[in-house]
Formats: structure tokens, C-alpha cells, sequence
């Protein structure tokens, strides 16, 4: 037999062994391979997750690490993956693509879901997605309470600058989803680019230097933000892990840095 | 002065040198020959205290020049008689310039000795020792790669050297130079010595020992089987 | 000599007045915080790479000898590395370079065991290779078992290095573990003399191969091992810089040691302000790493030296 059939071979053994239909089953099993999809599905529909990625579960990077500890979790692997029976996958544009790949090829249904960088595009994506997960209620009723914690933020006349200093020196810059956060914060983004020098910063300062705050294991990138070069500079701190995707939590992060 | 009593020395297991009781004195230039493997080299390095286990005399009073004394930079011929007082701590100038004037490479001292010939590059590395100014020089075959001539002038030198009064031991394959030049012979075979006196007394034991004959035409000489 | 000096000077000087806020004299806290600190570590750095370039070349005598081609770089940024990102750094400072030199130590001295046997040639290059390729594998793999999601795409600093952004505690980690070690190659002139006359002689003249190569493992420990941990590993300055000045000091190992200090800190403080000015003047998001130009400095320079080699 040729490698290729070999191949063919082993993934049609591979189709054969995933469930039929969903049809036939109550509820979904559903898994997550990045940290923004897990957060959507943790609020979405936490009773039909049949596995979490890792990530979730670390609170330096997760909004939902307290929850996702009583929850499963896979390895972003196809094989880990497979053996779960999964009816639904979601994954990021970005990050674990060949896991992806390899399962949209062996049939799974896979979904792939936008990284939304505006509250607009996050109400999109959440309706969207509870419609895929069978509960468009919940995905209402999350709208309305992130839109409700948006509602009740200053929006002054004159807005103070500001610059939201991400680790490694990036900064939020026009379209980008923490420009909407510090935007819905009240805050006029100060930088230009997605990427400041802390000369740059320092030479010509924001009124309020904003910085995600992590508990975790050191690295250079969260270093440049301990520079004491910067410890003169009025500053706010918010959740690192509320910035990283674009969900409700953006939201909470924006109530945070809001004065 | 430099003398070794009950000397042996093994190396990887095979016993190199075995019971030699041997002395130089000032004054006198004594020529070690003998066939190769005799022991030659690992007497002048046991000496001079650079195998294992020895003792090490002050190497300000001791000077050494190896068989194979190559320079792993390009330096200047200036620079590698400096080596004979830099690592000692000592820039004095006079007596490098002695040095390099004695050994005749004064006019080549800026010259870098990639660029000399391998006689040039011997007498350089002489300057070395001789800058040193030690007391007891022990020089293994420093008229390798020179020609005639320019040994005779090196051996010639270590002559008068010699004459001031200081100690020189010389590892010497030819045994005209021995002859002509040489105070004392000693004969070195398979680790022992066999012969210690003048030269041409020392010399039938030397052919013994190389497996020559001996004989006169003219000068007495080693002559082919 | 005093050129050097001369424009070591000028260069650290308009190292202060050049950065990304602009030309001139900058706002006191970008000076004291960020300009002093980039300045000051550049000279340490090059100087402490400059000096071991030296003396590794003189006690090996082969002048393709570099800390980081040899591979104790590398060694000292993997024990810097799992230093910082498993938090010990950040518990207790000093274990940052402490590190360093632990790795950089064990580097040099699986080296020199090495080179014991065969001292010098392209046996021994070839032997660095080895080890400077199992320390990036070995600091890939924990860059990627580290904790922090970051630490993997930090793998560039590691391997290239840099000294932006570094802080005074950074310069006050580095600066003694690099000081002592610059001054212990330095003291070792008189063996790296020596030694290139053979190690007979050497031996002759009272200061055995041995000894000289224990201090010269010892001191790059020191200087590299220290420099790597803070900077990461920034390569080719130790194999440039003497190989650079053969030209104009000679090639007396001694004599390369103290001018190698000075023109290390030249060519690592002029490579840093290249990079600062390359942010000023090029459209680029962000500096090329520092190890970036000295690479593309030091590997033609390689094989130009190679070439020479093979004649």
C-alpha cells in the first residue's frame, strides 16, 4: 500500500470511529483550543464543555481561570481532541491552526471565531456564537449586562490622555481592542503606533499611564513595565487577563481603568 | 650549575630515562647526543622541571629552548626575545637587544618571524633564551634547520657563551659540531648513559650506541657500516 | 591606545545624547533611568566580551576563539534564563548573574576538559559549535517549559541580545561579576605570552598551560558569564575585536588584553547607537536586536579569518 493510501486509510479508520450525528445526543460536547474561545464558552454554555485548552485555567492569562479549574481540559492536540468525541470545536484565527486543520479534515465541525477589537464586533460574536451553541437567551442576557457596565461609564468633554503600556512596549493604537477599551473608558489613546520606545513615552508622557497587571512567572515583557524609569508616571492598573480577548470582560476592564 | 642524581622518568608506562646521574657546570658546553628515543630531549626537559612530579628550578636561572619552538602568532623577532623577560615580569631593554645582537638577528628585529626563514626563526627564538640572561641554558638541537654556516656561528656562540662562565647543555645530532665545538659529550642510549668525557674520547662509544662505525680520514668521524 | 580611549569617550557621551525621544540632552529621567543604564551596560558588556575574546584567543591560541562561538555564552544565558523566568531572580537579584556565571562556568570548563586533550585547531571551534548548539536547543526548551506565555518569544533576546531598556540594577548585578573577571584576564598577560611560545615552553618559564587555562575559565566565567545574563548573548565582540587590532597593537597576546577592553566597549556601545539610530531614521516597529549588527559584523569577519587560517 502507498504512504498516501496508508494515509488515506488511517484517517477514514480515524471517521469512523467519531459519533454520528448530534442529533442523537441532549446536549453538545463542545471543546475550546485557545484562551479567547474558552472564555465565550465558559459564559455561553459552561454545562456542555468537553474540554478547555490549558490556558484557561492560568489566572495570569484567563478572566475565567477560577471557573475553568472544575472544568475539563485538552491538550491542544488533534488526537487529544478526537478521543473526546467533540460535536463542536471553536478555535481562534490564531494559534493551534494545524490542530484545527487536522480536525476539520477528519470532519469535525469546527468553528473558527474572530477576535473581536470592537464592543461592536463582540456583541456580533457573541450572539453568533450562542445561536451555534443552541443559547441565544444567554447570549442576550450577556449582551445586556456588558452593555450595561458600558453604559454606566464617564464619557467627559475633555479626555484625559492616556497609554495602555502592554507588555514587550505594545500600546493600544487606533482599531485595536484596548483603543475601544480606553476609549469607553473616557480616555483619549495617546499613542500612535503599536509599539512605543519608553523614550519615546517618557519624552512626551500621557496624562495616565495604564498597565495590565498579572500575578506570574517573570519575563523581560512584563518587565519593561516594573522600568522604574516609569514610576513617576500617574498610572492605573487593570487585569491583564481582561484585555486579552475580545469579550465581555473588555468591559470590566474599562470599568477598571474609568476614573 | 644543574645536576640530576638517580634520575628516571617514565612516561606512559615506558621507563624513558632510568638512573642517570649526570651534572653540567658553568664554563663548559656539554653536548648530549645519541640515537633517537635515547632520552635526549627527556633529560633536558627533566632538567629543566616541566615533566611531572619534578622539581622546577627558578626559571629566571634556568632558560629552555624546545625542539620544536614555534611562536602561535605572528610576532616580531623583537617581540619573541621581549619573552624571555616579559613573563617574568621584566621589560628591561639592554639586555634584549644583547640578545638579539648575539644571537644575529638584530637587523631582523622587526621583522615578523611568519616571514623568515626556519634558520631566522631558530636564532630568534635564541634570542629568547639568551635575553632571559639565565645561568643554565639547555637548549635542545638549536642548530636544526640551520645551515652550515649559520650553525656555525650559533655553536660558535654558545662557545663563547659558554666561556663567560655560564652553564650550557646542547642536544646536539651532529656530531662534527659536537667535535669541533663541544667541551664534553655525553652519550645517551635507550635511557642510559654511556659515554660522559671529552669528545673524541666519547666518540667510539657514540658509534656503538648509533650502530656506526668509527674512524679517521683525517678527522676522526663516524662512518657508514 | 589613547585614540581608543579617546573615542570610547566620545561615544559614551553621544550614546547619552541619542535615543529614541531624540537627539540632544533628554528629559532627567529618560538620562538617569534609560540612556545611563544602556550606555553604561554597553561598556561593561563589550568590555567584559572584548577581554575574554582576548584572552580565550591567546590561551587557546587561535583566533577564532570567542565566548560565544565557543559556546559559554550560550551556557550562561540558559543558566541566567531559568534564573529569571522560574521567578529565582526575582526573589533574590544577585542569582540573576550568579546564574549566569554558573552556566557559564560549566561551558568553559566542559571546554578547556576538551581542549585538554586537544588544544588547539579546528578541533576545538568545532567542539564550541557543539556546545553553543546544545545550550540554544537546551534554552528553546526551557524558554518553552517556562511559565510565562512570554518567555518563548523572548528566545531572540537570549540568543541575540540587547541592552535597551535595562535598568541601574541591571548595570549594578553585572558590574562586579565583570569587573573582577576583566581584571583576572588582564593579570593572566604574562601565561598567554608565554603560551604561544608552546607548552613547554611555557612550562620552562614558570607558568604551566594548566594554570593559565584555569584563570582564563575562570575569568570569562566572570566577564561573559555575568555580561550574558544581563544582555543575553550578544556574539562576535570577543572574536572581532582582537582580531581587529592584530593589525595595529600587534599580535603579543598581552598587549591585545587591555586595548581589547577599550575597543570591545567601543564596538558594542557604536553597534547599540546604530540601533538606535536605525529606529530613528528607518520605518522599523521596533530595534533590531543588538546581536543582529554584531553578527552582521563579526561573520564576514569570520571568514575572512578562516581563509587566513586554511593558508
Amino acid at each position: 500500500m502507498s504512504r498516501a493510501g496508508l494515509l488515506r486509510g488511517v484517517l477514514l479508520f480515524g471517521l469512523f470511529l467519531l459519533p454520528g450525528t448530534t442529533a442523537a445526543r441532549a446536549a453538545l460536547r463542545v471543546v475550546s483550543l485557545n484562551l479567547c474561545t474558552d472564555q465565550m464558552l465558559v459564559l455561553l454554555a459552561p454545562d456542555e464543555i468537553a474540554g478547555l485548552s490549558p490556558l484557561a485555567r492560568d489566572p495570569a492569562l484567563s478572566a475565567v481561570a477560577g471557573r475553568a479549574r472544575d472544568l475539563p481540559t485538552v491538550r491542544p492536540s488533534a488526537e487529544a481532541v478526537l478521543r473526546l468525541h467533540p460535536d463542536l470545536v471553536l478555535a481562534e484565527r490564531y494559534g493551534a491552526q494545524g490542530v484545527a486543520a487536522a480536525l476539520k479534515a477528519l470532519g469535525v465541525h469546527v468553528v473558527m471565531v474572530a477576535d473581536p477589537q470592537s464592543f461592536a464586533a463582540i456583541r456580533v460574536e457573541i450572539e453568533r456564537l450562542a445561536v451555534l451553541l443552541g443559547k441565544p437567551a444567554r447570549g442576550k442576557a450577556t449582551i445586556a449586562a456588558m452593555d450595561a457596565t458600558l453604559a454606566g461609564l464617564p464619557q467627559p468633554v475633555h479626555r484625559a490622555t492616556a497609554i495602555l503600556l502592554e507588555p514587550r512596549g505594545f500600546t493600544a493604537g487606533p482599531g485595536s481592542l484596548a483603543g475601544a477599551v480606553l476609549w469607553a473608558a473616557g480616555y483619549r489613546d495617546a499613542a500612535s503606533g503599536s509599539w512605543i520606545d519608553l523614550e519615546r513615552l517618557l519624552a512626551d508622557p500621557p496624562d495616565v499611564l495604564l498597565l495590565p497587571e498579572a500575578k506570574g512567572f517573570p519575563s523581560l515583557a512584563t518587565g519593561l513595565l516594573d522600568n522604574p524609569a516609569l514610576a513617576r508616571l500617574p498610572r492605573r492598573t487593570v487585569p491583564a487577563a481582561w484585555l486579552m480577548c475580545g469579550s465581555p470582560f473588555a468591559a470590566r476592564a474599562a470599568a477598571a481603568i474609568a476614573r | 650549575m644543574i645536576a640530576a642524581r638517580g634520575l628516571s622518568v617514565e612516561l606512559g608506562g615506558c621507563r624513558i630515562l632510568d638512573g642517570i646521574d649526570f651534572a653540567a657546570h658553568g664554563g663548559c658546553l656539554t653536548a648530549l647526543a645519541g640515537p633517537n628515543g635515547a632520552g635526549k630531549s627527556t633529560l633536558l626537559k627533566a632538567l629543566c622541571g616541566i615533566l611531572p612530579g619534578l622539581m622546577k628550578p627558578d626559571p629566571r636561572r634556568v632558560a629552555y629552548l624546545a625542539q620544536d619552538p614555534r611562536a602561535a602568532w605572528r610576532l616580531t623577532v623583537e617581540e619573541v626575545a621581549f619573552l624571555g623577560r616579559i613573563p617574568h615580569g621584566d621589560r628591561k631593554r639592554d639586555p634584549v637587544e644583547r640578545a638579539l645582537a648575539e644571537a644575529g638577528v638584530a637587523k631582523l628585529a622587526s621583522q615578523r618571524i611568519d616571514r623568515l626563514s626556519g634558520g631566522e626563526v631558530r636564532r630568534a627564538m635564541l634570542a629568547r633564551v639568551f635575553a632571559t640572561e639565565p645561568e643554565v641554558m639547555l637548549l635542545d638541537e638549536p642548530t636544526a634547520d640551520l645551515d652550515p654556516r649559520a650553525a656555525f656561528a650559533v655553536m660558535g656562540l654558545l662557545r663563547a657563551v659558554a666561556a663567560s662562565g655560564r652553564t650550557v647543555v646542547v642536544v646536539l645530532h651532529a656530531i662534527e659540531l659536537a667535535l669541533r665545538y663541544a667541551d664534553r659529550l655525553v652519550v645517551l642510549d635507550r635511557g642510559r648513559i654511556v659515554a660522559d668525557a671529552a669528545p673524541l674520547v666519547a666518540l667510539p662509544a657514540a658509534a656503538a650506541a648509533f650502530g656506526l662505525r668509527f674512524g679517521e680520514d683525517g678527522l676522526p668521524h663516524l662512518l657508514p657500516e | 591606545m589613547r585614540f581608543l580611549v579617546l573615542l570610547l569617550g566620545l561615544l559614551f557621551v553621544a550614546s547619552l545624547m541619542i535615543g529614541a525621544a531624540g537627539v540632544g540632552l533628554p528629559a532627567p529621567v529618560i538620562f538617569w533611568q534609560l540612556r545611563l543604564p544602556r550606555g553604561l551596560l554597553a561598556l561593561l558588556v563589550g568590555g567584559g566580551l572584548g577581554a575574554s575574546g582576548a584572552a580565550l584567543q591567546g590561551a587557546l591560541r587561535n583566533p577564532l576563539a570567542d565566548p560565544g562561538l565557543l559556546g559559554i555564552s550560550g551556557t550562561a544565558a540558559l543558566g541566567a534564563a531559568i534564573a529569571f523566568y522560574w521567578g529565582l531572580a526575582a526573589a533574590f537579584a544577585p542569582a540573576l548573574p550568579l546564574a549566569g556565571l554558573l552556566g557559564a562556568g560549566v561551558g568553559a570548563i566542559a571546554l578547556l576538559v576538551f581542549a585538554g586533550r586537544a588544544p588547539t585547531g579546528p578541533s576545538l571551534i568545532l567542539a564550541g559549535i557543539g556546545l553553543s548548539a546544545a545550550a540554544a536547543a537546551l534554552l528553546a526548551f526551557a524558554l518553552a517549559l517556562a511559565p510565562n506565555p512570554y518567555a518563548l518569544a523572548e528566545l531572540t533576546f537570549w540568543l541575540l541580545g540587547g541592552v535597551a531598556d535595562r535598568t541601574l540594577l541591571d548595570c549594578a548585578l553585572a558590574a562586579p561579576p565583570i569587573l573582577l573577571g576583566i581584571a583576572l584576564l588582564i593579570s593572566i598577560g604574562p601565561g598567554l605570552d608565554a603560551l604561544s611560545l608552546g607548552e613547554e615552553t611555557a612550562a620552562s618559564i614558570g607558568i604551566p598551560a594548566e594554570k593559565t587555562l584555569r584563570r582564563v575559565a575562570l575569568g570569562t566565567a566572570l566577564a561573559a558569564g555575568a555580561a550574558a545574563a544581563v544582555a543575553g548573548g550578544v556574539g562576535f565582540v570577543g572574536l572581532a575585536v582582537p582580531n581587529l587590532l592584530r593589525p595595529w597593537f600587534g599580535e603579543r597576546p598581552a598587549a591585545l588584553l587591555l586595548p581589547s577592553v577599550v575597543a570591545g566597549a567601543v564596538l558594542l556601545l557604536a553597534a547599540d547607537m546604530l540601533v538606535r539610530i536605525g529606529v530613528l531614521v528607518l520605518p522599523l516597529n521596533a530595534e533590531p536586536p543588538l546581536g543582529v549588527l554584531t553578527a552582521l559584523l563579526g561573520a564576514p569577519l569570520l571568514v575572512v579569518i578562516a581563509r587566513r587560517m586554511g593558508r
